[in-house]
């Protein structure tokens, strides 16, 4: 089917409809994901009314708007869905599991098409044609096993008519509305014809079509005017039935006046007597006025707003919620992040003023250093959402990956409610899938095999997420078959790591983060925890998050991901080299202490190693990786402050004149601003106004080492 | 100005509609479903309802009859979008005292055409 664009469509000039493209496409993907949700959390023999009603909804509101937003081959598509859907609400065919499977299918689908419509309809729109075939299959129950007749029933659908969409219509013969007489069969389900019926219906203009009867076996004859040529007729019964069950036969030009079947008024109407029926409506169409006062009688006589004010009004009478572009809240949470800057710059100023002399402006400025705390609080929960936005995704990967395995699982969530950073939950999607793939490739057993060794047949597959003071915690948890400490080490011993047996469990689990660990025969023997497990930790050490991994052999295993509630705002150590200051993720700081001149040892290029309690520490030394000289005082003997950071597994020290303290500080993107500087993250701008570098702790890490 | 309680669960529709009839020159109030449309035509006197048939926790033909209960309301024009244009459904909107109906999906224009039959 050919797209429609408004442009083409009745809509008049004044009316622009793609501007709201975007809100449509937002709430049908918003839609389909419900519908999606609840189709899998369908139980096959005792689906309810209510949630079989709350996808019928979906469906429809999806419908609704394709139609008249012009997205012609959505409406076609979500229209079959809501006739099945409407047949199974009505408790008119049963449900059964290749339903749900059509179902979804076709909500995948219409996400395509969608995807399609939004990129401006460029490239090849996907075909729907067995989708459709098969859900009218459904609907007709053309499926062994149903014996349920079909009922002509009448479908919700779209009258016929110029309406907004006028959707790929085949163009109309010369000599305008025809009456034809078409013949359809042998059909072995002569119900299928219904589906003729309906794409009249269902494309606005086509034109009408009713039943004659017909005392031949399978064979079904309607009555149609239309405007299409018999060729663009036999294409659009084509979807339902073969071509060569087709015959039109034609009849003789309808006069005129039949036009008038399709007028405005099949678009709308007015009940006799009803309140506030129009008067002249009712009486042009010769029905019985009893006594319905007309709207104007009940036109409050209340003073109305000026319009200016009524806006305002219209605002906060919206619905409970709004949509703003994120953008328009990065910009406020930029500006909020100035305001906490420049609160601090009073802060530091005012430190020294006589409390007695400025009572009232410290008094102030302790005010405003609340209110900008909360109003930070306030701004940036307005990009928190919560973690169901990713794990929703999970039930259909699961129930389709647990298909193509063989396994049987159980998914459980918890804490879905527990709200993430937008920017966060974006990136953490990826881990997570891969985590939870991986929990059911390789930590499930196939059924046979958990029934051997006394476990239930079905496995279960735990993803919870909790807030853990200023971070979130996200788990993934089986009950497979767990890791082999033995074999990871002998895998380890294998690629040369250094591992040694006393090594404890926690340390022994890491190794699978190591590079390049996972190869083929680790997929095997390790039930393949290794496959790019490497970039899974990498992808959230770059979040300033951290992942611990416990497993018991035959019992299962644990993932536990911790994440920063933001990246907006972090918790720093700030520390002095010379003239600058540079701030530390708090998070990876491990500890810090003074050294003696003698635990100091210099190796190679120069490069220096100290002693924490017997064990070597390669040496940062910032005022060479930025090249800032220290100050003299802070080069004597016994001034040597190292502060121990850890990342990727391996720690350093880096060596600073000072520590300043600890703090909050807003991030600021040097790449955005500047451009990407090695070694550092971002940058921030302290109480006094200055500019410094946030350290990236992975990069010093890895410099260090190599 | 006349004002239009405009109740549509879907964003899209809603936004359309309230936009269509701002442009006419009308006073929208929007609401997200009966529920929401019923608080609205508590706190704001409108002149003419138009409601999609089927909304979650109220729908149409429920908010028509709920409406038709409350004394400002009683003859208020009550309009029912809806893509089901069957008996069905007309009788149960005639039931519960709608004024009338207009199919989805619709032009604007004809919806305009449609409530300046009503209101005037």
């Amino acid at each position: 089917m050919a797209d429609t664009y408004p442009q083409s469509s009745g809509a008049g000039a004044d009316f622009d409809l793609s501007q709201f493209y975007q809100i449509f496409f937002e709430e049908a993907g918003e839609n389909l994901d419900q519908m999606e949700r609840m189709l899998l959390n369908l139980d096959l023999d005792a689906a309810n009314d209510e949630e079989l009603n709350g996808i019928f909804r979906c469906a429809h509101s999806i419908k609704g708007g394709a139609a008249t937003f012009g997205f012609s081959d959505v409406a076609e598509l979500t229209h079959h869905m809501e006739s099945l859907l409407d047949k199974l609400r009505r408790h008119e065919l049963r449900l059964i599991a290749p339903m749900v499977d059509a179902l979804l299918e076709s909500a995948d689908a219409s996400r395509s098409l969608l995807a399609r419509h939004q990129a401006g309809g460029q490239g090849e729109a996907p075909s729907t044609h067995d989708l459709v075939r098969s859900i009218s299959e459904l609907v007709s129950g053309a499926v062994p096993a149903i014996p349920a007749p079909v009922v002509e029933q009448p479908q919700p659908a779209p009258a016929p008519g110029p309406a907004a969409v006028a959707p790929a219509l085949p163009t109309a013969a010369a000599g305008g509305q025809r009456a034809l007489e078409i013949h359809i069969g042998p059909l072995d389900q002569p119900a299928l014809a219904d589906a003729i019926k309906e794409l009249f219906r269902d494309i606005p203009g086509l034109g009408q079509i009713e039943d004659l009867p017909d005392e031949r076996a399978g064979m079904r004859r309607f009555a149609v005017q239309t405007v299409s040529s018999d060729e663009d007729l036999l294409d659009l019964f084509a979807f339902h039935v073969a071509k060569e069950q087709v015959a039109i036969h034609g009849a003789a030009v309808a006069a005129p006046a039949d036009q008038a079947a399709i007028t405005p008024a099949e678009q709308y109407g007015f009940f006799a007597g009803a309140p506030g029926v129009p008067v002249d409506e009712v009486a042009a169409a010769a029905l019985a006025v009893t006594g319905a006062p007309v709207a104007s009688a009940v036109k409050p006589a209340q003073a109305r707003a000026p319009a200016e004010s009524r806006q305002g009004t219209q605002a906060s009478m919206e619905s409970s919620t709004i949509r703003v572009a994120v953008n328009k809240v990065d910009q406020l949470i930029n500006l909020v992040g100035e305001l906490v800057i420049t609160q601090a710059m009073l802060a530091q100023n005012s430190r020294g003023l006589d409390a007695g002399l400025h009572q009232q402006l410290l008094a102030g400025l302790a005010d405003l250093d609340r209110n900008t705390r909360d109003l930070q609080e306030s701004v940036m929960s307005i990009r928190m959402i919560p973690m169901s936005t990713v794990f929703n995704r999970f039930p259909r990967m699961l129930r389709d990956l647990a298909g193509k395995l063989g396994k049987k699982v159980d998914f459980v969530t918890h804490g879905e409610a527990t709200e993430l950073d937008k920017s966060l939950v974006e990136k953490i999607t990826d881990p997570l899938t891969h985590l939870v793939r991986n929990s059911l490739d390789h930590g499930i057993e196939a059924p046979e095999a958990r029934l051997a060794v006394g476990k239930p047949e079905h496995g279960t597959l735990t993803l919870s997420a909790s807030h853990q003071g200023g971070s979130i915690a996200i788990e993934v948890r089986d009950d497979g078959k767990g890791m082999s400490r033995e074999k990871i080490l002998k895998k380890a011993r294998e690629r040369g790591l250094d591992v040694h047996d006393a090594m404890p469990d926690g340390e022994v689990w890491q190794l699978i983060f190591a590079p390049g660990f996972s190869t083929a025969d680790v997929v095997t023997d390790v039930s393949g925890r290794g496959v790019g497990m490497d970039v899974v930790k990498r992808n959230i050490s770059a979040l300033g998050g951290s992942v611990e991994i416990d497993s018991a052999e035959g019992y299962g295993m644990r993932v536990s991901v911790r994440l920063p509630l933001t990246l907006a705002i972090m918790d720093g150590m700030s520390v002095g080299v010379g003239e600058e200051v540079y701030i530390l993720p708090l998070s990876s700081v491990v500890e810090s202490f003074q050294v003696n001149a003698d635990d100091l040892n210099t190796v190679a290029q120069g490069s220096q190693l100290v002693k924490v309690r017997g064990d070597y520490m390669p040496v940062v030394a910032l005022e060479r990786i930025f090249q800032v000289p220290r100050t003299t005082d802070a080069q004597g003997p016994g001034n040597n402050i190292m502060v121990v950071v850890e990342a990727d597994g391996s720690r350093v020290a880096v060596l600073v004149d000072e520590l300043l303290g600890q703090h909050q500080v807003v991030v600021k993107n040097l790449e955005t601003n500047y451009r990407k500087v090695p070694n550092v993250s971002g940058a921030t701008i302290l109480g006094d106004g200055t500019v410094a570098l946030i350290l990236d702790t992975g990069a010093l890490v890895r410099r260090a080492r190599h | 100005m006349q004002s239009i309680l405009a109740v549509d669960d879907s964003p899209s529709m809603r936004k359309m509609v309230s936009f269509t009839l701002t442009s006419a020159g009308y006073h929208v109030v929007e609401a997200v479903d009966g529920q929401d449309a019923l608080e609205k035509a508590e706190a704001h006197a409108v002149d003419l309802v138009l409601a999609d048939q089927n909304m979650p926790r109220l729908d149409g033909i429920g908010l028509t009859r709920k409406l038709r209960e409350h004394p400002r309301y009683k003859s208020t024009p009550i309009l029912i979008l809806t893509t089901e244009s069957s008996d069905q459904m007309k009788q149960a909107g005639r039931a519960a005292g709608a004024t009338g109906w207009l199919v989805k999906p619709f032009d604007p224009v004809r919806l305009i055409e449609v409530i300046q039959k009503v209101i005037r």
